[in-house]
């Protein structure tokens, strides 16, 4: 550690200190009770959970419009949905999935346990954090409330132009396509910088780089994948917007623009977004197995270095979406060989995790369960995904139902169902109770048996010729019987969903009392109380190895000398994590709703007039100058530290 | 939860850092890898399209006028003297300086306004004449949306500095500020090269 910092032996605080301490804390890091406080609060874990809430509240939307899709394919001929019907059905399901669910909700977990497992009291710009959040609820408020009056997109959560562009799709549902997008996208690239910025500069003294849990290397590369892709369909999306309001010709050939041009740049963001998705999950993975086998991860630099690798390649395969676009050959033949290269990762952290269950002493635990059920149908996912990497096979494939579900099986399989063990072994400390075992088993299993049930006839279905994105088929086809039986598998799956929200609802209230670490897990948010209190920790713990709780016996070290009456918080050095400053967090300010507000307001008159822009953006800079301005409680903690000098 | 013992002691660190010490040092570059990447993306969409003319521009349009955006750049490279001059005088809290540079840093962002709107005159083009005029348009407007908001975020910092309560955190405030500046000037010179000159090469 830095001279600054040099250990400074003191006798442990006499327990009326310990007291007062944490009266103190308690006092400056409050969030009172009130809808108005509520509105304000700026702590990582309240805004965490309202994004985990919400995104999973999507889910639910989206699993009901995949549920009503089902139930249309359940015969031929069916007449549950229209066409037009149809095509909004499965574009809302993409987009909800996409851009409603899954970016943020592995981001949002990131946000509610990185701070914790890193030692930290808070993200790094807490009211930035807050904005985030609000402006991805306007964007999901702004697309349903659009849906519900009919103007829901309906050209799919691509967008391919022509199709969405001014002259095939009159009317605005491409334009609530494109701007409801944009809100996502500001929302997802405010997430990655807070998590970086927090990982980079508020880990706990003495966590080097090398000795950063898994889950928070996965939430780093994660979050920087998303700094560089993101940018890719925002632009997109907004070039899409003014070919459509204001006769730019981005994508019109006739003028010079370029249909290829939106393929491009949607996969070269669309593309990085399944590992977006993907690597967090990888995090949850590590987390899990490492506590329910009692032993680290095996091989801690391959699979950091195998999640930067995916990291890097997942930028290099865009084009595999492109195949039956009639690209030369020879990139074609590139991308045939990247797309089968980051199996290579992928591989290498599999063998590891079974290297350390082979090892270890397993606990088959529903979050257990969960991570086995991953392995398994990720596993098979990789599989067909590596088939279609070949030119050949997936000019046969292309656009049929095999591709639905290879890629259910992904993200299904490599996403949610990690998903749904970290919300099993992380509920205890977010709640401090119990998610029953029993009814987490009912859950798990008829979830994996409906998602078999569900996507594995959809293989032969593709075989069979079944295209994507049709609302009904002829009885002469032959695939009636598949289809209801994957609708049978959705009925299944949609019954595991509901035992899961009983059970949380059932263990909030009443579930067994969880105690700090009732896993006995290795990593830092085990150390402090179940919920965590809004600072976090009474001190910024001390690192020494890669698992604290392990590896620790007896007496956490501690840092001290933080002031208690104002939100203090530890800066640290980049590689080594030593102590390098103090910081004063802000305080809770009603500014990044009204900032969010304003953006909303921006971006939705936007579609209708470009006059938007004199509108809104004007509003923008006035909630902007409004966040910044020094005031009342800020300015008089301010002078309260510089009185220290 | 576990007791606790001290190891360290941190009350003695300081609360005003500079450069990648800082937090906001560190918010700012990934805001600027964000804008970066986006304009890159234009940039990209730029060449992406002119594989699909015979010429470049497009036959019946002019070429883009050069006086102004030279100008422009010339302002903007000059610009990053006094701002330099104003980030080495936060580091050493010498505030006669850093207010003296300011307002000579919102003068010139000013004046890269105003030159700016004459810019997209330059252009010769409008976004609705072809692609060519939509992906000129589209680089200049994304690096214009950037400097506006500079603009407005220079202006206010400097209101702030003049006000009586100053504080050590501002003026790390006003180097990160810099920080910003340095990408937002730097940036134009290839936009520059790739929208104003490139059509005289290509």
């Amino acid at each position: 550690m830095s001279a600054a910092a040099a250990p400074v032996p003191q006798p442990p605080p006499a327990y009326e200190d310990q007291e007062r301490v944490r009266r103190e804390l308690e006092q400056t890091w409050a969030q009172p009770p009130g809808l108005w406080h509520w509105l304000r609060s700026v702590d990582h874990k309240s805004i965490a959970k309202r994004y985990i809430v919400t995104a999973f509240i999507f889910f639910v939307l989206a699993g009901l419009e995949a549920a009503t899709m089902r139930a249309q394919l359940a015969r031929p001929e069916n007449t549950v949905l229209g066409p037009d019907a149809y095509n909004q059905f499965f574009t809302m399901h993409g987009l909800t999935m996409m851009f409603l669910f899954a970016v943020p909700i592995m981001e949002a977990m990131g946000l509610y346990f990185v701070p914790l497992m890193i030692g930290a009291r808070n993200v790094a710009f807490p009211r930035l954090n807050a904005y985030g959040y609000w402006v991805y609820l306007c964007g999901g408020i702004f697309l349903y409330l659009m849906f519900f009056m009919n103007t829901g997109p309906d050209v799919g959560w691509f967008g391919y132009v022509p199709l969405s562009g001014p002259e095939f799709s009159p009317g605005k549902r491409a334009d609530v396509y494109a701007q409801a997008i944009t809100f996502t996208e500001i929302a997802s690239l405010v997430g990655s910088v807070e998590l970086i910025v927090t990982i980079f500069k508020n880990r706990a003294p003495g966590m080097t780089l090398n000795r950063m849990p898994l889950f928070v290397w996965a939430m780093l590369v994660q979050a920087f994948m998303i700094l560089f892709a993101m940018p890719w369909v925002a632009t997109a999306t907004q070039f899409l917007a003014m070919d459509r309001l204001m006769a730019t010709h981005f994508f019109n050939p006739a003028e010079g623009g370029d249909a290829l041009l939106w393929q491009h740049l949607f996969w070269f963001f669309g593309h990085p977004e399944v590992y977006i998705i993907f690597i967090p999950a990888l995090g949850f993975v590590s987390s899990i197995i490492g506590t329910f086998t009692r032993r680290p991860v095996f091989g801690y630099p391959v699979m950091v270095l195998s999640m930067i690798a995916t990291g890097f390649l997942g930028f290099g395969l865009w084009v595999h979406h492109m195949f039956a676009t009639g690209l030369p050959q020879l990139g074609e033949s590139f991308f045939t060989g990247a797309s089968m290269m980051i199996a290579i990762p992928s591989g290498i952290q599999i063998f590891c995790w079974i290297a350390t269950i082979w090892s270890g002493r397993p606990r088959f635990t529903v979050p257990f369960l969960f991570v086995l059920g991953f392995v398994v149908l990720f596993i098979i996912g990789g599989f067909t995904g590596v088939m279609i990497a070949s030119v050949p096979f997936d000019q046969q494939v292309h656009d049929s139902y095999f591709i639905v579900a290879h890629f259910h099986y992904v993200l299904i399989g490599g996403a949610v169902f990690p998903l749904f063990g970290a919300f099993y072994y992380w509920f205890p400390k977010v709640t401090g109770r119990m998610l029953s075992e029993r009814l987490g088993r009912w859950n798990f299993w008829l979830f994996f048996i409906g998602m078999n049930v569900t996507f594995f006839p959809m293989h032969q279905l593709g075989f069979e010729g079944m295209p994507r994105r049709v609302y009904t088929y002829l009885p002469e086809t032959g695939w009636g019987d598949l289809n209801l039986l994957a609708t049978i598998g959705a009925v299944t799956i949609a019954t595991s969903m509901l035992i899961f929200v009983i059970n949380v609802v059932r263990s909030y209230r009443v579930g067994l009392p969880a105690g700090d670490d009732p896993w006995g897990g290795e990593t830092l948010e085990w150390a402090t109380t179940s919920p965590p209190p809004h600072y976090n920790f009474e001190y910024p713990p001390v690192v020494e190895s890669r698992s604290p709780l392990w590896d620790t016996t007896g007496e956490m070290p501690v840092v001290t000398g933080l002031r208690t009456d104002v939100r203090d918080t530890l800066v640290t050095t980049l590689l080594d994590a030593e102590p390098d400053s103090k910081h004063r967090h802000p305080n809770p300010s009603i500014w990044p709703l009204l900032s969010a507000i304003a953006t909303t307001i921006l971006f939705v008159t936007l579609i209708f007039t470009p006059w938007g822009a004199v509108i809104g953006t004007p509003l923008f800079l006035l909630a902007l100058l409004g966040w910044g301005w020094p005031r009342g409680r800020d300015k008089r903690e301010q002078q309260l530290v510089e009185s220290e000098a | 939860m576990r007791g606790t013992r001290a190891v360290a002691d941190v009350r003695h660190l300081p609360r005003t850092v500079f450069g990648n010490r800082s937090l906001m040092w560190w918010g700012t570059m990934g805001y600027i890898m964000i804008e970066g990447t986006t304009l890159f993306i234009c940039a990209v969409t730029y060449f992406y399209l002119s594989r699909n003319f015979a010429t470049w521009p497009p036959q019946h349009i002019y070429r883009p006028g050069l006086v102004i955006p030279t100008i422009q750049v010339g302002v903007m490279l000059l610009s990053i003297i006094p701002m330099r001059w104003v980030d080495r005088a936060t580091r050493r809290m010498d505030l006669a300086t850093v207010r003296t540079g300011l307002l000579i840093c919102s003068a010139l962002i000013l004046a890269m306004c105003v030159l700016r709107f004459y810019e997209f005159r330059a252009l010769q083009v409008r976004w609705d004449t072809s692609a060519y005029g939509s992906a000129a348009w589209a680089v200049v407007f994304s690096h214009t949306t950037l400097l506006v908001l500079e603009a407005a975020e220079t202006l206010t910092i400097t209101a702030l500095i003049f006000g009586d309560q100053v504080e050590e955190r501002d003026l790390s405030g006003v180097s990160d500020n810099a920080l910003y500046w340095y990408f937002l000037t730097g940036v134009w010179v290839p936009l520059y090269i790739a929208v104003f000159l490139s059509p005289y090469f290509m």
